[in-house]
């Protein structure tokens, strides 16, 4: 099955549904993401482990003047970010579907473009077609946010698309430098990331295009303290938007340093690797802090966030398999509890008399033990409670930095200290504690629960067993840091010298 | 041929042809608009202006692959010329439908506006083929007379009028400041053919005062014509106060004609001074990139917004210039085209909106037209896209290929001004989008800030009429298509980009 | 069946037993139902763990070490997390303790709450509780062992706040919670240090036969890593400096403080010091840590005890001060001692706080000393539990913790060297220990009765208050949680609490009869196979001299019987010594009732700075750096905006100038290059 269908098969429902009028087209949208869940499962059931190289490629020229390939392909990076995107998408899309939205057809074309822009952004593999789909992804929820979003939705918006889209542009040029300046003795420029990686680029130009994709990465991400479009951006967003976007669009750009950066520009990552390593650790802490400050529940969930992605960070920059696979495991992680945790709060918001506001909260969870209790799990997952897959995740996150710089795995630990701190007051905030004066506690609704219960069960699953995906995601995660882990000399761990001897991608040049 | 002892030189008709095709048609078309009864006036004129137009085109295609200089020397036939014609003779019927139920036809008659349209076309069309000094001349001003009236020519509006009178004076500056440039470079190579002039600086190093004067000159000159800044300050009022179909010509064409002639005398004629001229224009390029998107901001004029991002792309525009590649020239055909496609979508839109409602081209005319008239707000969408280069539109490919040229040009830090260019430019796009999509329709259309007060508000038309839907529509999908699907574009670019020789 | 089949069932039984009473308990008929299957659960998991010890027993004593791996957790780049259990005499001998213990405290429990809104909750809390500390147990391979710390960490975290409208339940529920994520990070720290510095593998059994290898001795990484892992043993086991949060879990239903913080969590940290021999054989710098830390502990938690008021909170520090015994015990490598006082432990103590229980029950949830007395008619089985527990605890003659505490005691006197002092201070513990515990039987038995024992005596009701309070801070109770008060049944009325307590007190009384001096010696011939191979265990074995073991037995006697009377003196005889020991020593009194000013201490070092800085950082940071980053920015391109739009006034002068200028420029740009 070709991967094309993945990858248009939202957008085409959308246009679909949008074209088959109101009354249809949450129908549509939502059968379309079903379809594409289970695309996106087989891709799993069909995944030929153990297999570092491309899966399903589809490689056709697109832009010939410009070398551009319509180039896609699966491998263990990008196999279960697909599953997340799509699984999410799914949910999201069910909880929109049982809401009513002005303008319906216009709200799930934009829900089913989203999903396109972001299965698009996973799957590429040619440098310039990462990036359009990279910025495509933007538009959809520019509308998406300005359109159906809540207080100052329309600055917000504005903030966050420009926000971003500064890093982004940037990375287009830093895209385009890296065709040009890889033409090499063929002297026939081409984007396919294959391609590039067979030319190495000198170590100077490696640089400064390493320091732009980095920020388009960060901004995205985002990590402190490019975060400014974060606190609007978060409050204004509608529910299921907020829940892809914070869930799936930050791993977009986590995966892109694995994707393109590090196997791309190996020299310029082992310079800098100091250098994002403080800015991981800074995201940590100042994300931990900024939530156990916060009381609107969606800015804790967002800071956070941050914190989060500041320890994926810190796995990418260890720059060794170990931090990769752990970097890879949380993502997938991060995007579960996260979008969980939003749609909680949708739940809790509606009975706390529509207040975000955990000091609005309290005592929610006498009536409704289910609630309390899926809240609990996706909590706990959330602080990385050992047994949560989350924890494998910083395990091996910080089990990466831990072999490459020591010092910064121990400061980075006080943020699992401090994950528990701001989750459980979250928490006992929400659940706990006398009953809130506006808060009418009942139990978690049919249509609430479908949206929730599916989530939980994933994230239970993946802590019962990470080995699904590590296993998956072993040969890819090995390959991708090969290169670095050489130029950083990290021998591999004692017993695991089998396993982790660097595989070099072929033609990929060694210091 | 002989006429009376005097011998003239070979003229190739064919070649000539597209030429002779609109000169005609501007004949007929004057005539016809003699004619009376509304019939003959609204709708003959009109259909043989674009049977005219559309004999170009043929014409044109007809010529395609045909590399000859015509009339010794003074025009050249090849397919940089014949793409731009292309992008000329589009934007000319795209505003002759435009300019239906326009006030300007009634006002300064039919025959008379099309015609001027026919003939500016036509001196773009010599502008994109000269290839001799002269030549470069007779099509500037053959190309700005004309505009000078059509921008009048709602003689019942003062802005119209004082548009056009402003544009005369700045535009003749211009042309005189062009006209010196080329003087003196005369004077210093002793030629006014480019292939000349470019042997005349042959091999030695160019150092000599004059002719570099008069290089910077020429360069003046052809920056007023495409606004390019610091000269570009009457884009804004003449965009604002001409009739807006007129501005969506002058937006498009004019840019066309006048980047095409930049390419032919900086890439052939002036190419062994590269390095002299190439420093100053991309630092043209940067002011304007920077002052046409800082001004844009916070426009509430539509047509001003779009005044100042037409000055913003032409900075992008010259990047393609700097370099003097094969591949500079191709990314600026290209851009052009899709320049062409993404601003006549949007002035049909702004247009529409000027007739449906009171407010003129203001912002607020635009409050919730995503909700009340999708037909237009898709395009107007489309257009704003593809102008800030976002994805799956045809400016994103555009830009892609500027910043391409550049950078392969070793001019990559003009590249990443092109991108901080379109990051301020997000500021005003995505206001108009805002606009149109995020806010409520606007209130029932108050008085004021119309730009038709003198027309009794009966016979005014409360709809903006088919053909600019039409022409809207047809240019955000293309907008769409091509930033898809951009292989046809760039094909002709391809071909526009082999014409001049002697590049890389 | 194999052992590792019978631990497989023993520990699938209690997760099957909260995972009924998750999905179906509320549904189920009858009111206690629930609260039986939940029993049933454990009483079950015991058996299995009996079925494990004896198919043990039916193997040599060289070869009772089983492994099973249940599947590959996360097996990928060179780390190996299996979820391995080791079945050996150690872990069976944990699995005893803990799934007795548990199925008596489910028993107790089953009364307890039962008038309690959350009464399926709780079951399921405890049931989840039990699992997890037989995985903890059980576990052989580092992370299934992280991950059963980690879940009894949660499962006491919920079981303090069960009664979650209580701030200072869902308060204390916090800052145990923390503590323990601390030991956690510790644990893990420690795991990187000691398996991916050294040993290479997450497997307890590859680790201990490669650590030698791997590590010289005392090699800093392997100390490193010992030290890091005793970091999570004592905050698991509340030792100072990590304690503070035990004393506040206190908050709990009082069964849940004798299961979890009294009889099995609490001792994993010595569970864990045990397990880990090998590594702290060879790192000897560590294990003196230990020691050290562990008679401090008992030393400072005995001093506290004196003058706690909160019935429980006494017992509570009574714990630590007990666990710091064992931690002294197995850090020293007297591994069986240390394991013994546990298993003793479990005992008394656990029936000391079910005994707690009742008393707290007959006083409507009041727990202040200063309001009890005179119970000793009211509540005679209570009294004769609560005496044969606190007989127990202060070590008197012939009793449980007699035999145990010596055992530890005199095998560290045997070591000789620095560990006299060692030596000393624990028989002071032991004077304090006596004292502190007839101080509290006293004060609640024996002296005047108090209105509620009265009331209990006469009408044989309990005693309520009109409005049920919270006993920490008097703020009336949400009756929709429950809260131990009007409904809470006490031990005489009702057979299962009598059973439990009862049993519980025979082992209290003879559970120390199973290893006594010169007579039998039953935990060191099970456990041997465990550190036979572990040269300084035999020579702590075998160190003390029969002289010093004798002496050890009469001194003790002589200390515990000293303390008791000296305790009737003061709290019976003349109350009026208290007071003015109080009054002239009013320092000490000051230190011992502040406990040391530790919570003052955390609060004034991590908590208050933590708050402040996080103020700063969304009060000013946030809006200064990060939105100016932004406005910044935003109002520059502005102000450029306004430039270039004055400059577009429409008048032709301003465009002459300008482009005039622009000429200029060009044309000079020009000549220059002419030059």
């Amino acid at each position: 099955m070709a991967l094309s269908f993945l990858l248009w098969a939202p957008l085409f429902f959308a246009l679909l549904g949008a074209l088959l009028g109101r009354r249809m087209a949450p129908k549509v949208a939502l059968f379309g993401s079903a379809v594409t869940l289970g695309m996106a499962i087989y891709y799993i059931a069909d995944f030929d482990t153990g297999k570092a190289g491309l899966q399903h490629v589809t490689d056709t020229v697109w832009i010939a003047a410009l070398g551009i390939h319509y180039k896609l392909g699966v491998d263990g990076l990008n196999l279960f970010l697909l599953t997340l995107t799509t699984l999410l998408w799914c949910v999201a899309t069910l909880y929109a579907y049982f809401r009513s939205w002005d303008r319906p057809q216009l709200f799930f074309f934009f829900m089913g473009l989203a999903e396109s822009a972001v299965l698009g952004a996973f799957l590429s593999q040619d440098l310039a077609l990462f990036v359009a789909f990279f910025d495509l992804m933007l538009v959809p929820f520019y509308f998406l946010i300005g359109t159906w979003g809540g207080r100052k939705r329309v600055q917000a918006t504005t903030k966050l698309v420009i926000y971003t889209l500064v890093g982004s542009l940037l990375m287009l040029a830093a895209a385009i430098a890296t065709g040009v300046e890889s033409v090499g003795n063929s002297g026939q420029i081409s984007f396919a990331l294959s391609d590039l990686v067979r030319v190495g680029l000198p170590v100077g130009t490696q640089e400064w295009i390493f320091l732009l994709f980095a920020a388009a990465f960060l901004v995205k991400m985002p990590a402190f303290p490019v975060h400014g479009w974060l606190p609007d951006g978060y409050r204004a967003m509608p529910i299921p938007v907020v829940a892809v976007f914070s869930a799936v669009l930050s791993k977009v750009a986590a995966y892109g340093f694995i994707r393109i950066v590090l196997p791309l520009f190996p020299q310029a990552a082992v310079h800098f690797q100091e250098l994002l390593l403080l800015i991981a650790l800074a995201s940590i802490l100042y994300g931990s802090i900024m939530a156990f400050t916060q009381t609107d529940l969606r800015l804790i969930v967002g800071f956070s966030s941050i914190a989060q992605l500041g320890f994926i960070t810190l796995g990418i920059f260890a720059l060794n398999p170990q931090g990769t696979q752990g970097a890879l495991l949380q993502m997938v992680n991060h995007g579960l509890v996260t979008a969980a945790l939003f749609f909680i709060i949708a739940v809790l918001a509606a009975r706390a008399g529509g207040s975000e506001d955990v000091r609005d909260m309290g005592g929610l969870a006498f009536r409704a033990p289910v609630l309390a209790a899926l809240f609990l799990i996706v909590a706990l997952a959330t602080l990385a409670m050992p047994g949560s897959s989350n924890f494998m995740g910083e395990f091996y996150i910080l089990l990466g930095v831990f072999e490459s710089k020591l010092v910064i795995a121990c400061v980075a630990f006080t943020g699992v200290v401090l994950a528990s701190v701001y989750m459980l007051r979250a928490y006992i905030g929400a659940m706990h504690n006398r009953v809130g004066a506006k808060v009418q506690s009942r139990e978690l609704s049919l249509r609430d629960g479908i949206v929730v219960a599916p989530l939980v069960l994933v994230i239970v699953a993946i802590a019962v067993y990470p080995q699904l995906l590590l296993k998956r995601q072993q040969a890819s995660a090995q390959a991708a840091v090969a290169q670095t882990a050489l130029l950083t000399h990290q021998l591999a761990l004692p017993r695991a010298t089998a396993q982790t001897a660097p595989v070099l991608p072929q033609g990929g040049q060694t210091p | 041929m002989t006429v009376f002892g005097l011998s003239g030189p070979f003229i190739d008709w064919s070649a000539l042809s597209p030429v002779v095709a609109l000169l005609g048609g501007a004949v007929l078309v004057l005539l016809a608009g003699l004619l009376r009864g509304r019939a003959g006036r609204d709708f003959a004129v009109p259909f043989l202006t674009i049977a005219a137009l559309g004999a170009f085109i043929g014409l044109t295609i007809w010529q395609f692959n045909r590399h000859t200089s015509i009339i010794s020397g003074a025009l050249r036939v090849d397919d940089l010329a014949l793409v731009v014609n292309l992008i000329l003779a589009t934007a000319g019927i795209a505003t002759v439908l435009l300019s239906a139920r326009q006030s300007a036809l009634r006002q300064a008659g039919h025959g008379e506006y099309h015609a001027l349209l026919l003939s500016s076309i036509t001196g773009m069309a010599v502008l994109a083929e000269a290839q001799n000094l002269v030549t470069v001349f007779l099509g500037i001003e053959l190309l700005s007379i004309a505009l000078y009236i059509l921008c009048a020519t709602e003689m019942r509006r003062e802005q119209s009028l004082e548009s056009g009178l402003k544009y005369l004076i700045i535009g003749s500056v211009g042309s005189a400041t062009l006209l010196y440039g080329l003087a003196l470079v005369y004077g210093a190579t002793a030629a006014t053919d480019f292939g000349a002039i470019a042997r005349a600086l042959q091999g030695s190093v160019v150092s000599d005062p004059l002719l570099l004067t008069g290089i910077g000159l020429i360069v003046v000159g052809l920056a007023f014509k495409n606004s390019v800044a610091p000269f570009h300050q009457w884009t804004p009022d003449v965009y604002q106060g001409a009739p807006t179909p007129i501005t969506a010509f002058m937006a498009t064409a004019t840019k066309a004609a006048a980047f095409a002639i930049f390419l032919r005398l900086f890439d052939v004629a002036f190419i062994q001074a590269q390095e002299d001229w190439g420093p100053a224009l991309a630092a043209l390029a940067t002011v304007t990139i920077v002052v046409g998107n800082v001004g844009a901001l916070m426009q509430t004029s539509l047509k001003r917004l779009l005044a100042w991002s037409s000055v913003a792309q032409a900075g992008y525009l010259l990047a393609g210039v700097v370099v003097a590649t094969r591949l500079g020239i191709q990314a600026t055909v290209f851009y052009l085209a899709v320049y062409l496609a993404m601003n006549l979508a949007a002035f049909a839109v702004v247009l529409a909106r000027e007739r449906e409602t009171d407010l003129g081209d203001d912002i607020d005319a635009f409050a919730g037209l995503g909700a009340s008239r999708p037909l237009l707000a898709w395009p107007m969408t489309l257009a704003m896209l593809s102008l800030a280069g976002l994805p799956a539109t045809a400016g994103f490919i555009g830009k892609f290929y500027l910043i391409d040229a550049a950078v392969d040009g070793g001019y990559t830090w003009l590249g990443i001004v092109i991108v901080i260019g379109s990051m301020i430019s997000l500021g005003y796009y995505l206001r108009v989008l805002a606009v149109m999509w995020m806010r409520p329709t606007a209130a029932p259309a108050i008085a004021g800030g119309s730009t038709e007060v003198d027309a009794p508000a009966a016979e005014r038309p409360r709809y903006g009429g088919i053909e600019v839907a039409f022409v809207a529509v047809l240019f955000g999908a293309a907008t769409l298509f091509f930033g898809i699907i951009p292989s046809p574009l760039l094909n002709l670019a391809d071909h526009a980009g082999r014409a001049l020789l002697g590049l890389l | 069946m194999s052992p590792t089949t019978w631990a497989w069932i023993c520990l699938a039984l209690p997760l099957a037993g909260c995972l009924f009473n998750a999905f179906v308990g509320r549904h189920l008929p009858g009111e206690r139902t629930a609260g039986w299957i939940g029993t049933l659960a454990i009483g079950l998991s015991f058996v299995a763990a009996v079925g494990a010890f004896v198919a043990l027993m039916g193997h040599s004593p060289d070869d009772r070490t089983f492994t099973s791996t249940a599947w590959d957790y996360a097996d990928s780049v060179g780390v190996n997390a299996k979820l391995t259990i080791l079945i050996d005499p150690l872990s069976v001998y944990m699995m005893l303790v803990v799934s007795g213990v548990s199925a008596l405290i489910h028993l107790y429990s089953c009364v307890y709450v039962w008038k309690d809104r959350g009464f399926v909750r709780y079951f399921a809390y405890l049931n989840f509780f039990v699992f997890s500390m037989l995985l903890l147990v059980m576990a052989g391979n580092f992370v299934p062992l992280i991950i059963g710390w980690a879940f009894v960490g949660a499962a006491s975290y919920m079981l303090i706040s069960f009664w979650f409208r209580r701030t200072t339940a869902t308060r204390a529920g916090i800052k145990a919670f923390v503590i323990n994520v601390i030991g956690d990070v510790g644990l893990v720290l420690g795991t990187y240090f000691i398996v991916f510095r050294g040993s290479g593998s997450l497997d307890f059994l590859d680790t201990f036969k490669h650590v030698q290898a791997a590590f010289p001795p005392n090699d800093s990484d392997l100390v490193a890593g010992c030290i890091l892992l005793l970091v999570g043993a004592f905050a698991k086991s509340a030792q100072v400096p990590l304690h503070t949060w035990l004393p506040d879990a206190m908050e709990g239903p009082t069964p849940v403080s004798a299961l979890i913080h009294a009889a099995t969590m609490v001792t994993a940290g010595v569970y864990l010091i045990a397990r880990m021999h090998p590594l702290f054989e060879d790192a000897t710098a560590a294990a003196d840590v230990g020691t050290v830390v562990g008679c401090a502990t008992l030393v400072i938690a005995a001093t506290i005890a004196l003058s706690q008021t909160d019935i429980k909170r006494v017992i509570a520090y009574s714990t630590m001060s007990q666990i710091g015994y064992m931690i002294m015990a197995v850090s020293a490598s007297a591994y069986a001692a240390g394991l013994f006082h546990l298993f003793t432990h479990a005992f008394f103590k656990a029936l000391l706080f079910m005994a707690a229980g009742s008393i707290i029950g007959a006083m409507g949830g009041e727990q202040s000393l200063d309001k009890m007395g005179g119970f000793r008619r009211a509540l005679p089985f209570t009294f004769a539990c609560f005496l044969a527990g606190g007989l127990a605890l202060s070590a008197f003659p012939l009793f449980s913790g007699y035999f145990s505490k010596d055992d530890i005691l005199a095998l560290i006197g045997g070591e000789g060297g620095w560990h006299w002092i060692l030596y000393v201070l624990g028989y002071l513990g032991a004077f304090l220990t006596a004292l502190y515990t007839f101080r509290m039987i006293f004060r609640a038995f024996l002296g005047p009765e108090c209105k509620e024992a009265r009331e209990l005596r006469e009408t044989g009701h309990i005693a309520h208050h009109e409005h049920p309070f919270n006993p920490e801070t008097y703020e009336e109770e949400d009756t929709d949680v429950g809260f131990p008060g009007p409904g809470h049944y006490i031990a005489e009325q009702q057979w299962p609490m009598k059973v439990a307590m009862g049993t519980l007190a025979i082992g209290a009384i003879f559970g120390g009869l199973i290893q006594v001096p010169f007579v039998d010696d039953l935990v060191n011939v099970y456990l041997r196979p465990d550190f036979v191979n572990d040269p300084t265990y035999e020579k702590v074995i075998n160190g003390p001299s029969d002289g010093l073991v004798i002496f050890g037995l009469i001194l003790s006697a002589v200390i515990a019987i000293g303390g008791i009377a000296l305790a009737y003196v003061i709290w019976v005889r003349r109350p009026s010594i208290a007071v003015a020991f109080r009054e002239r020593f009013r320092p000490l009194y000051e230190l011992s009732f502040h406990k040391w000013w530790f919570d003052e201490l955390y609060d004034a070092v991590f908590v208050r700075p933590g708050a402040t800085v996080g103020r700063w950082a969304s009060n000013v940071f946030e809006r200064v750096v990060i939105d100016g980053l932004v406005n910044g920015t935003v109002s520059v391109v502005r102000a450029g905006s306004s430039v270039v739009r004055g400059a577009q006034d429409g008048f032709l002068r301003v465009y002459a100038a300008l482009l005039l200028l622009g000429l200029a420029l060009v044309a000079l740009w020009f000549l220059l290059q002419s030059t």
